[in-house]
């Protein structure tokens, strides 16, 4: 069996699945403690199942999202080497950001020297303010992780935790390293003490199976190999709604995954079974940083979105949620209200929905069904609205080759799932704004904590071959090599799928987990004076997210 | 969080798929490092700053331009395309407010690009810039705009594109024609019977530092610009003028770049040359794009430049000085004097063009109504060592119901007259372009 579960923004879903199906399920209001509420979420969902019967535990989690957004976290310094270009002083972060001499250019050629004598003096400035974790990073660390590496060296004795910039992504933006290395640094501890906990938490429940947590690339991560990268488990919970969606429907075709909550819908796209990923990096509270997600967009409409009557005439749904629906004892109507009142849901106070339905009704002259029609009407449209930009914004993203430029690939989804407690309501009218089939999955109520139970682990890597320098950098895994000057994409090719799988199971998949992507392929003759001197070949390779074996039954489970 | 002061649009298209030849300046690595800096640099991230899709041009737009002998299939391929479509993207960017100035920094460049095209000059086939341009009359009814090209070579296909146009004020700053291709663009060269004074060229000497660069502008470029009042600046962002560009003689710098681009405030810039495609164009294109988004350049440095950059030699400061003195007599002081030729009188002149990538030599014979109430129509007698015999007739966009009738004269003539085998009619005013054989 599998406990899948995911903590929401208001409350906590979890599942326990068996043989590809779903055995229990629950839904807790969260507490203001996150492990109580986790034990409360357990407990209900394991009554009456031997916890030994686990054999593997999946969590989302809002911890790392929680402490990011509300300043919570530790204070963590920056040693940053960034040469000429934008200053550096513009991405300054945390309370002891220090900027070095060094230089490193875009091939990964060391122009100028890490200053040692400045990186010492930063870190004791830093001990001085009592700071335990730091990140280093380098502009062009990716290319050439050399200054990282020889900075950590000459402080290997000192903090408790160094983010090293090119260990978390290889991509290229040195503002976004700099955000993530910060975060990872600032979350270390806080994230270490909060799996402690859990560790606690599950073995005291008998709940000894491997432990993962759930990642916004659609992924998982070993739960013991999470502490290298804290960041990474942030805002994990629109990615395992997709991952629920994929395990309950297969997603084929062009596939908009809508996830209908009380604040807000989040939308995803997954194309033929694969989720859409964002190019560069998830946002997190005011930091825009490396880590990979899926691509989703949340939008402020939800089942308990406040519906406002403006300058008397103009119905507005969202983007506030002010509490539950009225008729759950919430202060404002909203379209679970209106949902109550035209008798399409069973669940509430049926007089208090009208009432909410007659003071609308009143600013508009309109009956309490007439009003709640249009409410609902209303909602459709916002939506409907939302979607058509999030597609728009797809598919407006620049693309670099004639071939991609002529190809012209635009993304039209041609079939909607949908999910939520509302799910089933909202569908028929989504169904007729679009024109395409809009389908409810069973257990669309807790797709997102089957999605969480579902995932394989996930892993990245990015490799850069400079045959004209004679070297070979996967920054992710800090390998440095050198190669022959004939060296040519098949073997950088071999050596990237190697890398790769080691990483994947360094962070816990699974033997047989070696289903991969190459993200990006190029290769460039470098011509000087007329002639080749070398080759230039980028790759990037991925473990895609996917369902483990035990779930992958065609989107039947 | 920095803040671009001013937002900007950046249309970037490599074309990684696309060389001329392997080894060509004009090949898929040139902007590799520029996009590696500009990635890395994380300026995509910076708030006010926004990338836009490019999209293909489409032969009509570049019909507003060119004569392309024998036609558009065979001289613009989907690079070029994309390219010049790269621009239109940029020009729709800022005319409908969006931004307030925008880069295309696109591959390949047009600059040497002339009204007739037979073939491929100095790396060029389509005038990205008069494209833009032209697109932005027609869609936008804009009429004045001024072209600033920076390219350290002569913009001789914008100059020929727009010799008799005076509602384009073109100014070139090159390496003097005497000691680099394509061998033309002196001070004399200074437009055409109907819009004389409306191309100015700036010659510099080899080893132009930045300080020889903004005298430049300043002292010129700018008075000329106040003078013009333009609707619309526009810079062809050449790079070539860089102290490590492996083609030029030039020592211009990336910090010199940015800095021209913050006087000069363009609204919209267009990347042409700049093959020093390691050292120089990632830093220089960094540059440009901070300065265009108003944000401070003082931090951008090439890494070689502490090495290899050397401040402006005296003698040549001397020489720009002087330079200076005598360009801004011609053109500021006592402007050129209208052209002796009576209204409606035909004036006949002939040119011999070299294509230097295709290895092309065309001749051209060329009729112009001298016209003090419009630009004149002009006519195109072409013909190629590929052996095309060409006749193109371009009526300008406002022409005059005289110019309007001597080119239906001319069509005529010209298909009764069995030597050519195309006969184009480029109506500017109806915005049609009509292949009539």
């Amino acid at each position: 069996m599998i406990l899948g579960l995911d903590v929401g923004g208001t409350q906590t879903d979890a599942v326990v699945l068996e043989n590809g199906k779903v055995r229990a399920h629950s839904k807790t209001v969260n507490r203001p403690e996150l492990l109580e509420t986790l034990g409360l979420s357990l407990d209900k969902t394991l009554a009456g199942i031997d916890p030994g019967k686990i054999q593997r535990m999946v969590f989302s989690t809002t911890m790392a999202t929680n402490a990011v957004v509300m300043d919570k976290m530790d204070p963590a310094g920056m040693i940053i080497s960034a040469g000429p270009g934008m200053n550096p002083e513009w991405f300054r972060v945390g309370p002891s950001y220090h900027v070095v001499e060094g230089c490193m250019d875009h091939r990964g050629t060391e122009v100028m020297a890490i200053d040692k004598g400045q990186v010492m003096e930063a870190a004791r400035a830093m001990e001085k303010q009592g700071i335990k974790a730091c990140g280093i990073v380098c502009k062009f660390s990716v290319r050439n992780p050399h200054q990282e590496l020889q900075a950590e060296g000459w402080l290997k004795d000192q903090f408790v935790y160094k983010a090293l910039g090119h260990r978390f992504s290889g991509s290229l933006n040195f503002p976004r390293r700099i955000a993530t290395a910060y975060l990872n640094a600032a979350l270390h501890s806080l994230h270490n003490k909060f799996i402690t906990s859990l560790e606690t938490t599950l073995s005291e429940r008998g709940l000894d199976a491997p432990r993962y947590l759930m990642k916004p690339d659609g992924g998982t991560v070993r739960l013991d190999r999470s502490c290298e990268f804290p960041a990474q488990t942030a805002q994990s919970g629109p990615a395992a709604s997709v991952m629920g969606a994929l395990a309950l429907d297969g997603c084929k075709g062009i596939s908009l995954v809508l996830d209908i909550g009380g604040t807000t819908t989040d939308m995803a796209l997954v194309l033929d079974g694969l989720p859409l990923w964002v190019p560069n990096g998830i946002r997190l509270g005011e930091y825009r940083t490396s880590i990979r997600s899926l691509l989703t967009w949340s939008v402020g409409i939800g089942g308990d979105s406040e519906v406002k009557v403006n300058d008397g005439k103009n119905l507005s749904i969202g983007p506030i949620r002010q509490g539950e629906a009225m008729a759950f004892g919430g202060p404002m109507p909203t379209p679970t209200d209106a949902m109550i009142t035209l008798g399409l849901m069973e669940e509430g106070d049926k007089d208090l929905a009208r009432k909410a339905m007659e003071s609308v009704g009143a600013q508009l002259s309109m009956d309490a069904e007439a009003v709640a029609k249009k409410i609902l009407d209303e909602t459709t449209k916002a939506m409907t609205k939302a979607v058509m930009a999030f597609v728009r914004g797809i598919n407006s993203r620049p693309v670099y080759t004639i071939h991609e430029v002529l190809e012209g690939f635009k993304v039209d989804p041609d079939r909607i799932v949908v999910l939520g407690a509302p799910a089933p309501i909202v569908a028929p009218m989504l169904e007729k704004a679009f024109g395409i089939p809009c389908k409810v999955p069973p257990h669309y109520q807790v797709a997102n904590a089957v999605g969480a139970a579902a995932a394989k682990v996930t892993a990245e890597i990015t490799l850069q071959a400079d045959t004209q320098r004679g070297t070979l950098v996967i920054p992710e895994v800090g390998l440095e090599m050198a190669i022959p000057r004939d060296f040519t994409m098949a073997m950088a090719l071999e050596k990237a799928k190697e890398a790769l799988f080691d990483r994947g199971q360094a962070v816990g998949a699974e033997h047989d987990n070696r289903e991969f992507a190459v993200i990006e392929k190029e290769e460039f003759n470098m011509i000087r004076g007329g002639y080749r001197v070398g080759k230039n070949i980028r790759l990037k390779l991925a473990l895609v997210p996917g369902l483990i074996p035990d779930c992958n039954c065609g989107g039947e489970l | 969080m920095i803040r671009a002061k001013r937002k900007t649009g950046l249309v970037f298209f490599p074309a990684f798929d696309w060389a001329i030849s392997p080894t060509h300046p004009e090949r898929e690595e040139r902007l590799l490092y520029t996009q590696d800096q500009v990635m890395e640099e994380g300026l995509l991230d910076v708030p006010g700053i926004r990338e836009y899709r490019v999209r293909p041009a489409k032969y009509s737009d570049l019909q507003r331009v060119h004569f392309c002998v024998p036609d558009e299939e065979s001289m613009a391929t989907e690079s070029h395309l994309i390219s010049a479509g790269g621009c239109l993207v940029a020009a729709d960017a800022v005319m409908k407010k969006e931004v307030e100035s925008a880069f295309a920094l696109v591959r390949p460049p047009g600059h040497h690009a002339m009204r007739v095209v037979h073939g491929n000059r100095g790396f060029c086939n389509i005038n990205i810039e008069a494209v833009m341009i032209e697109y932005i009359r027609d869609v936008y009814g804009v009429k004045k705009v001024a072209i600033v090209d920076t390219d350290c070579h002569h913009g001789d296909g914008t100059q020929d594109i727009y010799w008799h146009d005076p509602n384009t004020l073109f100014i070139s700053m090159h390496q003097d024609g005497r000691t680099l291709y394509p061998g033309s663009g002196f001070a004399e060269e200074n437009g055409g019977a109907n819009a004389l004074g409306t191309t100015i060229n700036i010659p510099l000497p080899p080893r132009t530092g930045e300080d020889g660069f903004l005298y430049a502008l300043d002292e010129l470029v700018m008075p000329l610009l106040e003078k013009f009042q333009p609707d619309l600046i526009i810079n062809s962002a050449g790079q070539d003028n860089h102290f490590d560009d492996p083609i030029t003689h030039m020592n211009f710098s990336a910090r010199g770049y940015a800095e021209l681009n913050a006087r000069l405030k363009p609204d919209l810039a267009v990347l042409e040359g700049g093959y020093s495609v390691e050292k120089a164009l990632p830093y220089v294109n960094v540059g440009i794009i901070m300065a265009m988004a108003g944000m401070d350049t003082s931090t951008v440095k090439e890494p070689g430049y502490d090495k290899h950059y050397a401040p402006q030699a005296p003698d040549i400061t001397n020489y720009i000085q002087n330079l200076m003195v005598n360009l801004k007599s011609q053109f500021l002081t006592n402007p050129p004097k209208p052209h002796p030729a009576k209204n409606g009188e035909i004036i006949t002149t002939s040119k011999k063009i070299f294509y230097d990538t295709d290895m092309i030599n065309e001749n051209q014979d060329e009729r112009l109504v001298r016209c003090r109430d419009c630009a004149g129509t002009l006519a195109i007698d072409s013909h190629s060592s590929k052996g095309n015999k060409m006749m193109g007739i371009h009526v300008p966009k406002d022409a005059c119901p005289m110019c309007q009738k001597m080119a239906e004269k001319w069509v005529n003539e010209a298909l009764d007259d069995k030597k050519f085998h195309f006969v184009f009619l480029q109506d500017r005013t109806k915005c049609t372009y009509e292949v009539l054989r």
